[in-house]
């Protein structure tokens, strides 16, 4: 997001020198460090940043999905460490119709709803989910409203094509 | 253990007993869940063995419709998330926006916002008190205290803003217009009532022995557990861990306000809900900081453009809500729309736990230990 002469903080040096195997691409948005991973590496950077005692990330903050359209989905995890205060962004882009991504939640319990969430919402698939059912919408619907390419109007004659459940032929 | 409702399980207890477990369903309609809320429980005997929560009942898809209208226009979605503290989410919204933007805002503003704010979280916080207090027996009473303050804080938003839950009053760069003319007297006016009200639910609630044995170490909560699931605000406090966002990572003008952060010892129901009266008078405290320190100036900044478009920009603002971290991650990619908003929701997470919290537990103090979380729907669901 930012440009390349940005001066990045002590923390992307520490990172790098706790977690030297893992490959990751650092860069600075408005708020936070964010390091940009291939989903291969996604378990082994998080397993780091949390039980490297530099590190020490204990608390995964929040999860957001992204439609990137073109460029596939984005998965974006914020960590926190209360022991020494600071915060990650960690990027993961998958590729178009290959959204598979391991699950954190074996990891981090506040994981399972967020990934959840993620996976009704734009179609992430998490391998290893313990309960990898519906949250907010229907159980039984396989939309994902998240998406830019979701149509707006015409939601329930999707929902019928969809799902192809008797009583939604439209 | 089972959460299916579909699998009975028949065992035999110690002394000989052949029983079969049993599932209830509670909600989405019920007034102990809070809202549209629903949950299966798998029951053995009182016990509740299994809880499976389910949640969406008033998924208005926030983030969507924050992608479909300009920036403007999707703050108004953003105050019916918590809808019991509508300020504190417009502030975090515009807080968002403004950092994608690099809009200044004036310091005035910062002060009214943070001012409305804490007398939002009192007002959600009496709220919790007066339907914390009815879960747990006082039938009405509580409820009524609560209530007579929670519409003198109503009153005095609406004299400010001109609307009571939703006063849409927060803009990026300040806020709509400037303090009504007599608002610190009815302001101070206001605060000798709330400080009453929270004396007189303190004597009713903590000073009842019922009270107090009911909530008593009941289903602790550890540190480190909270932590791994994700939990914030007055909960995470109660389990002893003095971590207030306004403190860890200040913004606005927090820095220059006095204030402590209520800690609990065990992280029982109790103890979260005398943080949450803790909490209370540490706000009070604050608006009447805010009150002397107010500044004069702009309350809105005269160099905003009529239309906002922000290039590419990421940001992720958090603030501490009434019920935790209160997070808004947005993605700006040119235009008058953003490309992502995101809904970081302390209720969400916080609810998350109630699972693993309310096994092992009597079905009535279940509703005590949901009680003692104090969600939101409109947040939960989004």
């Amino acid at each position: 997001m930012t440009a390349e002469n940005v001066t990045l903080p002590p923390l992307a040096g520490a990172i790098k020198k706790a977690l030297p195997k893992v490959p990751c691409a650092a860069s600075l948005t408005k708020t936070d460090l964010d390091l940009r991973v291939a989903p291969a590496d996604l378990l082994a950077l998080v397993q780091g940043l949390k039980d490297h005692p530099d590190l020490g990330f204990d608390y995964l903050r929040n999860v957001t999905g992204l439609d990137m359209q073109e460029n596939g989905l984005e998965l974006k995890y914020h960590f926190y460490s209360f022991k020494h205060g600071h915060t990650v962004q960690v990027t993961v882009a998958t590729p178009p119709g290959e959204s598979h991504l391991p699950t954190l939640a074996g990891l981090y319990a506040a994981a399972d709803w967020h990934e959840r969430e993620a996976a009704e919402m734009f179609g992430f698939v998490f391998d290893g989910h313990p309960d990898p059912r519906n949250l907010l919408l229907e159980e039984d619907l396989r939309i994902h409203p998240l998406l830019k390419a979701h149509p707006l109007q015409p939601v329930e004659i999707v929902q019928g094509i969809e799902d192809g459940r008797a009583g939604f032929e439209f | 253990m089972s959460i299916w409702p579909e699998e009975r399980l028949d065992h035999v207890d110690t002394e000989g007993f052949h029983t079969v477990d049993m599932t209830i369903n509670v909600g989405p309609q019920h007034p102990a869940t809070h809202g549209v809320f629903r949950m299966l429980l798998t029951v053995d005997g009182e016990l509740v063995t299994a809880c499976r929560p389910y949640i969406g009942y008033l998924h208005r898809g926030l983030e969507k419709l924050s992608e479909l209208n300009d920036y403007r226009q999707a703050m108004g979605f953003w105050d019916r998330t918590d809808y019991l503290a509508g300020l504190l989410c417009e502030q975090a919204y515009c807080m968002a926006v403004e950092k994608l933007a690099d809009i200044e805002v004036p310091e005035r503003a910062e002060y009214i916002r943070v001012m409305l704010s804490e007398l939002s979280r009192i007002n959600s916080h009496f709220m919790f008190l007066g339907a914390f207090g009815a879960d747990v027996g006082s039938f009405g009473t509580s409820f009524t205290y609560a209530w007579r303050e929670r519409e003198r804080i109503y009153d005095l938003i609406e004299e400010v803003s001109g609307d009571r839950m939703f006063p849409t009053y927060c803009r990026p760069g300040g806020v709509t217009m400037d303090l009504p003319e007599n608002f610190e007297k009815r302001c101070r006016e206001v605060l000798g009532h709330i400080y009453q009200g929270i004396d007189d639910l303190d004597g009713l609630l903590t000073g009842n022995e019922i009270f107090v044995e009911r909530c008593r170490a009941l289903s602790p909560l550890t540190t480190e557990r909270a932590i791994n699931l994700g939990v914030t605000g007055p909960v995470l406090r109660s389990t002893g861990l003095a971590w207030d966002l306004r403190k860890a990572e200040p913004y606005s003008v927090y820095p220059h306000l006095k204030f402590d952060i209520p800690v609990g010892l065990r992280g029982d129901v109790f103890d979260r809900y005398m943080v949450r009266l803790a909490e209370m008078y540490q706000s009070a405290r604050i608006v009447e900081q805010c009150l002397e320190q107010l500044p004069g100036g702009p309350f809105l900044n005269p160099n905003l453009p009529k239309n906002l478009r922000i290039d590419d920009a990421e940001a992720y603002v958090r603030i501490e809500g009434t019920k935790g971290e209160y997070g808004v991650y947005a993605l700006a990619k040119g235009g008058n729309k953003a490309y992502r908003m995101k809904l970081r929701s302390p209720s969400f997470c916080n609810l998350s736990a109630l699972s693993e919290m309310v096994v092992g537990h009597y079905v009535a103090d279940a509703i005590i230990i949901l009680g003692s979380l104090d969600i939101v729907l409109g947040e939960v669901d989004k």
